[in-house]
């Protein structure tokens, strides 16, 4: 006698397994009552100084910067030889604060130095002649 | 009445503490047999997919807060149930000493005697023809020939390319047809 060949188009497609009676209403009626109670996370409330602090940081650190590169911009454009400091020769003598009887104590003291003296004598004599 | 499920209304019910758990019983209502069949053709005992299916519905609560809706809340579900079944089928292949790669025969040692199957000769031999299978080839078979599901949603659940699936597939087919000839 031959046996009928089992091929896989010919089997039912059909999942043979079954389940106990209302198994599945019962199951989630069971989950559902013995389903673990979530504890809610307690939220800490922010006060508005640790709202904002990252702000604060934030603008002070540009008023910083703002203030570095301004003196930055403020030094590079100051000048920096004497040359520069006098426009005219005015200017120059304008800026000197010393009084007529102190410039003529200074010059006296020059011709109190020897060689000097003499060399105004001389020059002062041979002009005369 | 009964309501329509509209995942996008318990998805906010979900994501709000006042209103998490009456969301929760509608996704348990609307996923609870889908995941039982899926469990239960990979471990094949109504008790063990009894427990399976707890497992993974209380991992769904418990992490329910993580998930952000970026991929299905099914496709999310089925890859909870299939992670918890294969950790159940390698925690018993320890149990019995078995390697990870030795086949998973062993589930349906007792399907004759089981009072949960309901299936007939050529059942229990497609059965067998299917446990031999690696795993992957397995997971791919079951979910095309019976459940009939769209390559695209098992590449989801399963993380791999539509062209792989198709592959596997095929390579199941073949197998399946192979060990059933040899059996005839």
């Amino acid at each position: 006698m031959e046996t009928k060949k089992i091929r896989l188009e010919n089997i039912d497609k059909k999942v043979p397994f079954k389940v106990p009676e209302n198994y599945f209403s019962q199951f989630n009626e069971s989950l559902m009552a013995n389903l673990p109670v979530k504890e809610t996370p307690k939220v800490r409330k922010i006060t508005i100084w640790e709202k904002s602090k990252p702000w604060v940081y934030m603008a002070a650190m540009f008023l910083g910067l703002f203030f570095t590169i301004q003196l930055l911009v403020k030094n590079s454009n100051t000048p920096q030889t004497a040359s520069n400091t006098f426009q005219t020769e005015q200017d120059y003598w304008g800026d000197v604060k010393i009084s007529e009887d102190d410039f003529f104590d200074y010059v006296e003291t020059q011709f109190v130095d020897e060689n000097y003296y003499d060399l105004v004598y001389n020059q002062v004599y041979l002009n005369s002649l | 009445m009964e309501t329509k499920y509209n995942e996008e209304e318990i998805l906010k019910q979900l994501h709000n503490p006042e209103t998490q758990r009456e969301g929760f019983a509608h996704v348990v209502e609307e996923y609870s047999q889908r995941l039982y069949w899926q469990i239960r053709k990979m471990v094949y005992s109504h008790e063990d997919a009894n427990d399976i299916l707890q497992d993974v519905f209380i991992k769904a609560w418990l992490n329910i807060g993580n998930f952000r809706g970026d991929a299905k809340l099914s496709t999310w579900l089925y890859k909870i149930a299939i992670n918890e079944s294969i950790t159940f089928i390698n925690r018993s292949k320890a149990k019995r000493n078995l390697s990870i790669d030795d086949e998973d025969s062993f589930l349906i040692n007792q399907l004759e005697g089981d009072e949960y199957f309901d299936g007939d000769e050529a059942q229990v031999l497609l059965q067998k023809a299917v446990v031999s299978l690696p795993e992957k080839q397995r997971l791919v078979f079951q979910m095309k020939y019976f459940d009939e599901m769209k390559y695209d949603d098992i590449s989801e659940i399963l993380g791999t390319s539509v062209g792989a699936l198709k592959a596997s597939y095929h390579h199941a087919v073949k197998k399946v047809e192979n060990f059933l000839k040899q059996s005839n």
